[in-house]
């Protein structure tokens, strides 16, 4: 397998622009829901026309009453008209908005679950995207921000493309002129909005990136106000907090001048346009023009038809304009997802499903076995095999591939050459799963999930019941942190266990891998964080697990828990 | 709803100079609007009566059609100045909210601050922060600005077409609205505050399953773990849904209000005519400045549908700008400090109020030059002992003192100056080696953190990776266990205290480095200091000049 470092950009391959990148992702994203978000779109767009018939009723109204004599039927129908036609044009705009959100959330829900399940098996060992959080904030809260793109940007965008032109279309038969007016003021607009635009796609990228680290920043920050405190360090910390706070709200500015000058524009060429529209319609009425209508003057009620037209004619390219921003977020996301996707990523072994157990192994072997790290920096591992029931040290100082050994063993990590042996079969995706059935593993950095400690102990062996949760705590030496805690099992830790020290960490996951039937149980460092007498018990209580048939596999600093394995293997320079 | 008023009378009240303009401008930018259709359908329809008269050359155009040109393009500046100004401003004032809500947050006790969960911490103060904005730009500033506006507009409709007008435009738009809230408010609020909600459980179980992959895979609990995370999403997803029908329906009362309207008002103007009470230019003006009316109010109800999250942000807020603050130390620096004794635990007890006794009747007396070894089994309450002489948590019983003086006494930098703790676990922040030690003194120059480098035998890891600017990552990322842990004793001697609090300083190194490391605290412990360490490793009991063996409290 090639290494994570070999599959980075190819320098030679032209490098698409990321707006281009990030249309195309945006376009991958909604192709599941085209259909739907094509009939909102026609629904809105639908709606937006039934405006000119409003308009022809309300001209016919006043064109009555210029004309004269008025009478109170023509006022009545032609109000009542404009009346139903408009409520007419309410249900459907409201009709296109519920199938655009449903549309939308699927969508983005498909998203969501693409990248959960991907990077659940993103192996914690290799290069790419290794920030937990920043993913997790991408799945749970940044795609969202694509929301307001396809359910209020894209209906706009489909009424800009097609009712300005059905206006023109509506106002040509009664004076060129008018139509003239439109079309000269319209498409002055894209031009400008694509320029302002793309300024706008720059800064507000900008500005992402920088909530992006003002977020990891105080993340971080907070995590560590323990620490900052006892180094007398709070005060500068929060006047450098400030210092991002007010940086972040001057690119923010920045982003919205540029927004703000977008509509700007649109707004002049449309009071422009509008005003345009009033002074020739009011000119041609006296008389003092008389140039632009067919055949007859333009009358009252064609003239306030025109008038009315024209506010609608723009209306849509400023709706786009106002969801401008909308594009620019979501196109943001879209790089930030298209980026997280092609890092080179390298999935641990196996599926997220589990597989039935198979037989117990009798043999687990390696064979020139090697890994090179995301740095480029290669290990390779001495062979061996062990039968189930015997016991493995592997010793060497600190950096010289301990744990990595163990991840490649259960296949959180891949091997960049050689092959880990379950029973003589090399581990791949297909047989990962069955033989974690059968091993246990205590991790040098425990993570507790979100639940009581009952269930955190459970992990490895969801039917154990209290009394069996006991006697695993009892010969790991936990009963009494157990004690201790406010709640009894019952306590929820905090992810990294805050609330228990670091040997009691460790004890608490050593007495989760007690509580397994594992016939293999892989342990990072068990000893560390506790003093020689605990030490001593819990090298006593894997004895224990070994004598019921367990094999262990230990990468330890211990000597003393060294001596008692069966075999030792010693990484490094004595390598 | 207090809560709410109270950050808005915040927001407003350091920036109200900035923001009485903007509304201001607001209020000229929808007048304009109204002016600008009204005078324009006057404009039409009398240029059309006079053409039909014959009178056409009389007819004066050129004021009415300079006052079309000037309300469009005044409108457009009065636009862009008012946005420009109350975003400023808003954003301006919520970038001090977030500050403040960091400092607020960094006064919690330190066993809060242990407990802290930082995903919910920081979420309420970017979210909420955020969600915030919109009370000032997008609902106090348009419902005031609406509001002026749409005073002036009818009492302009009254004087000029009727009171009849007035009043039908005042009473459809207003029993319009008032339903239009009424949906708003008691259909969106629950769903809203669901969606909140589920959003919080999406995020934390992304978080976990991201964070904890590694062992959900070995336990076969991946897919378990997804699903869950899923079921959060699904549910946000409902939420939502129930939220937008609640918001769209009370937009589609809006809209068919707002048709009504401006359809009673051609009705009521045509009718107005045809009594003979007014003249067909100005029933266009009733018709056509209703026609814009309706676009006032259309950003308001937008602001209305945020009213519920945003009490609840500022509720939680408020609530947190609220916390608890520590009993502040007083420093009352007239005892000597200079003693022999540089740490005294006299007959010390500890315990947590739920909990079962962690230390009891402790007694300890530590001189300058002593290096102090506490040794006994995990659990019994060594590392306790350290967080108690670093003031982490006010002892139940008995007295610690510090060079002399009461331990209470100490101001919070003065302590801080005096003793450095480590505990067991440390927080690293993302950075280059330099500013990570920095942190503890941002005076240090390249060459006394390159010494210190050397004193935690990290010296040549560093200088193989790039130097002082080698960079790390978030929490420690890129460093091995020991070398962060290495790297946070660097910082900790950086601070060159009289007193050294170190928990097992030496965890997760081999021998040789151990006692590399163990050299490296010696040259830096002060002639007159000393240190407390709790130790389990021969290395370092070796290294103390005494060990004080602690004996867990007998079970209760």
């Amino acid at each position: 397998m090639t290494p994570p470092a070999a599959i980075t950009a190819d320098a030679t391959e032209i490098e698409p622009t990321s707006r281009d990148k990030a249309r195309r992702r945006l376009n991958r994203m909604t192709e599941a829901e085209t259909p739907r978000l094509r009939r909102a779109e026609w629904l809105t767009v639908a709606a937006s026309l039934l405006w000119i018939a409003q308009a022809a009723a309300a001209a016919w109204v006043i064109d009555d009453l210029v004309s004269g004599p008025p009478d109170l039927p023509t006022a009545l129908y032609g109000s009542v008209s404009f009346v139903l036609v408009g409520i007419l044009r309410a249900v459907l705009s409201h009709r296109a908005g519920s199938i655009a959100l449903a549309a939308a959330q699927a969508a983005i829900a498909g998203e969501r679950e693409t990248l959960l399940h991907r990077e659940a098996l993103r192996s914690p060992y290799s290069g790419g995207h290794q920030n937990s959080a920043e993913i997790a904030t991408l799945a749970a809260d940044k795609l969202a921000m694509t929301l307001p793109y396809l359910t209020r940007y894209r209906p706009a965008m489909a009424r800009a493309r097609i009712v300005p032109a059905a206006i023109i279309l509506a106002a040509l038969p009664f004076s060129w002129v008018a139509a003239f007016i439109l079309l000269v003021a319209g498409p002055l607009i894209p031009v400008f909005m694509a320029l302002v635009g793309m300024a706008a796609q720059e800064a507000s990228e900008r500005q992402m990136e920088e909530i992006g680290s003002m977020n990891g920043l105080l993340m971080e920050r907070i995590r560590a106000l323990t620490d900052l405190r006892l180094l007398d360090a709070t005060a500068r910390t929060i006047s450098d907090f400030r210092h991002s706070a007010e940086r972040l709200h001057r690119k923010t500015m920045k982003v919205l001048a540029v927004a703000f000058l977008s509509s700007t524009v649109l707004e002049f060429f449309s009071a422009i346009g509008v005003a345009l529209m009033a002074v020739y319609v009011g000119f041609s009425l006296i008389g003092q023009i008389t140039f632009g209508a067919w055949a007859e003057p333009l009358g009252v009620g064609e003239g306030i038809f025109l008038l009315l037209l024209a506010p609608d004619f723009f209306q849509p390219l400023r709706d786009l304009a106002a969801t401008w921003h909308d594009k620019a977020q979501a196109s943001a996301v879209a790089v930030e997802l298209e980026a997280i996707e092609t890092a080179p990523f390298v999935p641990m072994l196996g599926m997220a499903h589990t597989p039935k157990a198979g037989p117990v192994p009798a043999t687990l072997a390696i064979r020139s076995l090697r890994w090179t790290s995301p740095s480029g920096k290669g290990i390779v591992f001495p062979d061996f095999t062990l039968a189930v029931g015997q016991s493995l040290a592997i010793v060497g100082p600190s950096g010289s591939g301990k744990s990595t050994l163990l991840a490649l063993i259960s296949g959180l990590a891949r091997a960049s050459r050689g092959a880990v042996l379950v029973d003589d079969v090399p581990l791949d995706d297909e047989t990962a799963g069955g033989w974690r059935r059968h091993i246990a593993f205590v991790q040098q950095t425990p993570h507790f999930a979100h639940e009581s400690l009952r269930a955190n102990l459970r992990r490895f062996a969801p039917e154990a019941s209290d009394d069996d949760l006991r006697a695993a705590l009892s010969a790991a030496s936990a009963t009494d942190i157990v004690a201790r805690l406010p709640r009894g099992l019952d306590t929820r830790l905090g992810a990294t266990g805050h609330g228990v020290s670091g040997g009691e960490a460790r004890r608490l996951t050593i007495a989760r891998a007690f509580c397994s039937n594992a016939r293999f149980i892989l342990a990072d460092e068990p000893t560390a964080d506790l003093d020689a007498e605990t030490a001593r018990a819990v090298t006593e209580g894997l004895m224990v697990l070994k004598a019921r048939g367990a094999s262990l596999i230990v990468a330890t600093h211990d000597l003393e828990l060294a001596a008692r394995m069966d075999h030792r293997i010693t990484l490094g320079d004595a390598a | 709803m207090r809560p709410l008023l109270r950050i808005a009378c915040r927001l407003i009240g350091e920036e109200w100079w900035p923001l009485l303009r903007g509304t201001l401008l607001a209020v000229a930018v929808l007048a304009a609007g109204v002016a600008l259709l009204g005078l324009s359908g006057w404009f039409i329809t009398a240029a059309g009566l006079a053409g039909l008269a014959g009178a056409g050359l009389l007819f004066d155009v050129f004021r009415p059609s300079a006052g079309v040109r000037f309300l469009a393009l005044g409108r457009t500046a009065a636009r862009y100045g008012e946005r420009m100004l109350t975003h400023d401003a808003t954003l301006k004032s919520l970038a001090r909210l977030r500050v403040e809500l960091l400092e607020a947050l960094s006064k919690n006790p330190f066993s809060r601050l242990a407990n802290l969960r930082a995903g919910e911490q920081l979420n309420r103060i970017l979210r909420d922060v955020d969600t915030l904005d919109g009370l000032v730009l997008r609902l106090i500033i348009p419902f005031a600005a609406a509001t002026l506006a749409l005073i002036g507009a009818l009492v302009a409709l009254w004087l000029l077409v009727g009171l009849s007008l007035a009043v039908w435009v005042l009473a459809g738009f207003g029993t319009g609205s008032v339903a239009a809230l009424a949906v708003v408010i008691v259909r969106a609020r629950k769903p809203a505050r669901q969606a909140f909600s589920a959003q919080n459980a999406l995020r934390l179980r992304a978080i976990d399953l991201v964070a904890g992959r590694g062992e959900w895979l070995v336990a076969g609990e991946t897919g378990l773990r997804t699903d869950h995370a899923l079921a959060a999403e699904r549910k946000l997803r409902d939420a939502f849904v129930d939220a937008d029908r609640a918001e769209r329906m009370s937009g589609l009362v809006m809209s068919i209000t707002e048709t009504i309207v401006s359809g009673g008002a051609l009705l009521l103007g045509a009718w107005l005519v045809i009594e003979g009470k007014v003249d067909p230019a100005v029933a266009a003006i009733g018709f056509f400045a209703t026609l814009a009316l309706a676009e006032i109010l259309g950003p308001i109800r937008r602001g209305l549908a945020e009213l519920g999250p945003m009490t609840d942000a500022a509720r939680r807020v408020t609530r947190m700008l609220d916390a608890p603050q520590p009993l502040v130390a007083p420093s009352a620096a007239t005892t000597s400090r200079s003693s022999e004794t540089i740490l005294s635990f006299e007959s010390v007890s500890f315990g947590h109020a739920e909990g079962a006794r962690i230390l009891d009747r402790f007694s300890l007396d530590l001189a300058a030059g002593e290096i102090v070894a506490l040794t006994g089994a995990s659990g019994a309450g060594k590392s306790t002992i350290l967080q108690l002489a670093a003031r982490m948590h006010r002892p139940t019983g008995g007295a610690i003192s510090l060079l002399g003086s009461p331990i209470e006494t100490w101001s919070e930098t003065e302590l801080r100056g005096q003793a450095a703790f480590l505990p067991q676990r440390s927080a690293l922040l993302a950075g280059t080696v330099r500013e990570t030690i920095r942190l503890a003194d941002p005076q240090l120059d390249d060459g006394a953190i390159w010494a210190l480098l050397s004193s935690v035998a990290l010296d040549e890891t560093v200088a193989a990776r790039g130097g002082l600017d080698m960079r790390i990552g978030e929490a420690g990322s890129g460093l091995s266990g020991g070398e962060s842990r290495r790297l946070a004793l660097a910082r900790v001697l950086a601070r060159r205290p009289r007193l050294m609090l170190l928990d097992e300083p030496t965890e997760g190194l081999d021998r040789e480095t151990a006692l590399r490391v163990l050299s490296g605290i010696h040259r830096h412990m002060r002639a007159n200091g000393a240190i407390l360490l709790a130790s389990h490793r021969a290395a370092e009991r070796e290294f103390a000049t005494r060990c004080h063996h602690v004996a867990a409290p007998a079970s209760v």
